[in-house]
């Protein structure tokens, strides 16, 4: 593992893995970027006034979930009333609950599902850390291992206060965005299917490294053949 | 596990109510210390099928409600337990098979046969008992894992099972398990 890896960019030629993770931005991208600066504040005041929750409860923590949905405590008054029941309408998971090794995969999906600009709220102690489950066979210790969070928000379970607390943080958070920054980090918005758990690697680079691996193989064969 | 099993004190206890009928009609059962004042008898695996379609049908006994059917590892044995009931007499009787272990791995499964002909509610009850403690019923219609992934490795009530370690579960490793 100590040679050097060989990667390859669109147009075939070699890379440094030091260069592989730098973006070049073209002027396009510039334009966005000076145009983001203009729109992002106004589009995010929008979006963080409206941010619609997946109705997402695996166990205990999504009673709380409902909690705060009702009058008592009143969500909406920060204008996440509307819990979609599908993904595609949503922008932000609250994992409320236990996730097991079983719901693991669909959790991803979902969260794959979901469009940009997309948030996660890690509910509880379970979507922390495993909670009081952590030395279970079956449950995945913290979601963090498979997607993205945002917000951790502590409780076994946490209070509705708590909920509507994590929420002002993250439109707190999503008040700061700049759209074209979020789009450049597009990479640390992927869940875990696409990066290699073992090296960090994204898997694209993986497959990169692969493919001329097997490229050299195959060339190498060649030559001994018409030897 | 290399623990031995503890040494018995074996007490003689009398046969019971269920026991006797089951005497009467030629099939062998030891009793054992009831639990929560329900007779308790342990049957050998191949008189499992009649003696449950005598006890489900005889009017005498009429158990016809299966509560559960459940597994226990022990040290050197494995036991499908099966818990019955009777609303007609209001009257209850566990039922246990031994399987013994003789040196099997975790990989290893016991057989021994369904009544999911019989109750059809066994069905996912026996899926679950192979699942985690893994006891594999021959002659069931569709024994599948049911609790688990479906590529799951190893039955996770065992004694001996070995927790994955991996990148979904590295937390504490040396942590009782
Ligand atoms: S953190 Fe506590 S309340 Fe929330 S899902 Fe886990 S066990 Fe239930």
């Amino acid at each position: 593992m100590n040679e050097p890896l060989k990667i390859l960019n669109q147009s075939n030629e070699l890379v440094s893995p030091e260069l592989s993770d730098t973006v070049t931005l073209t002027t396009l991208d510039k334009a966005i970027d000076m145009l983001s600066t203009i729109v992002s504040p106004i589009a995010n005041l929008a979006r963080s006034n409206s941010v619609w929750p997946l109705t997402f409860g695996t166990s205990c923590c999504a009673i709380e979930m409902m909690c705060v949905g009702m009058s008592a405590f009143d969500i909406s008054r920060f204008g996440s009333e509307v819990f979609r029941a599908t993904p595609r309408q949503a922008d932000l998971i609250l994992t409320a609950g236990t996730i097991t090794r079983k719901m693991a995969s669909a959790l991803i999906t979902l969260y794959e599902q979901l469009p940009e600009p997309k948030y996660v709220i890690a509910m509880g102690a379970c979507t922390i850390t495993g909670g009081m489950f952590n030395d279970s066979y079956s449950v995945v210790q913290g979601v963090d291992r498979l997607i993205p969070v945002d917000v951790y928000l502590p409780g076994c379970p946490p209070r509705p206060e708590a909920i509507l607390d994590a929420l002002l943080k993250l439109q707190q958070k999503i008040r700061t965005e700049n759209y074209a920054k979020r789009r450049l980090k597009g990479y640390d918005q992927r869940p875990v299917r696409y990066v290699d758990y073992d090296s960090g690697r994204p898997m694209e680079d993986l497959l990169a490294m692969a493919m001329e691996e097997t490229k050299e193989v195959l060339t190498k064969q060649d030559n001994d053949n018409t030897k | 596990m290399t623990e031995k099993p503890a040494e018995k004190t074996e007490v003689k206890l009398e046969i019971g109510r269920f026991g006797k009928f089951l005497q009467d009609n030629g099939i062998k059962s030891k009793r054992q210390s009831d639990s929560n004042n329900v007779e308790t008898i342990v049957i050998d695996a191949k008189d499992l099928e009649p003696a449950m379609r005598l006890l489900k049908t005889s009017s005498e006994t009429t158990l016809n409600f299966l509560l559960c059917v459940s597994g226990v590892d022990y040290a050197d044995k494995i036991d499908s337990v099966y818990h019955l009931w009777s609303y007609e007499h209001n009257d209850a009787l566990v039922i246990k098979v031994e399987l013994p272990k003789n040196n099997m791995t975790n990989t290893q499964t016991p057989c021994m046969s369904s009544i999911s002909n019989f109750w059809p509610a066994a069905n996912w009850h026996e899926r679950e008992t192979y699942d985690l403690v893994g006891i594999r019923y021959l002659k069931h219609p569709y024994l599948r894992r049911i609790l688990n992934p479906w590529d799951w490795e190893g039955h996770p009530l065992r004694r001996d099972y070995k927790q994955l370690i991996d990148a979904l579960n590295d937390k504490n490793p040396h942590s009782f398990r």
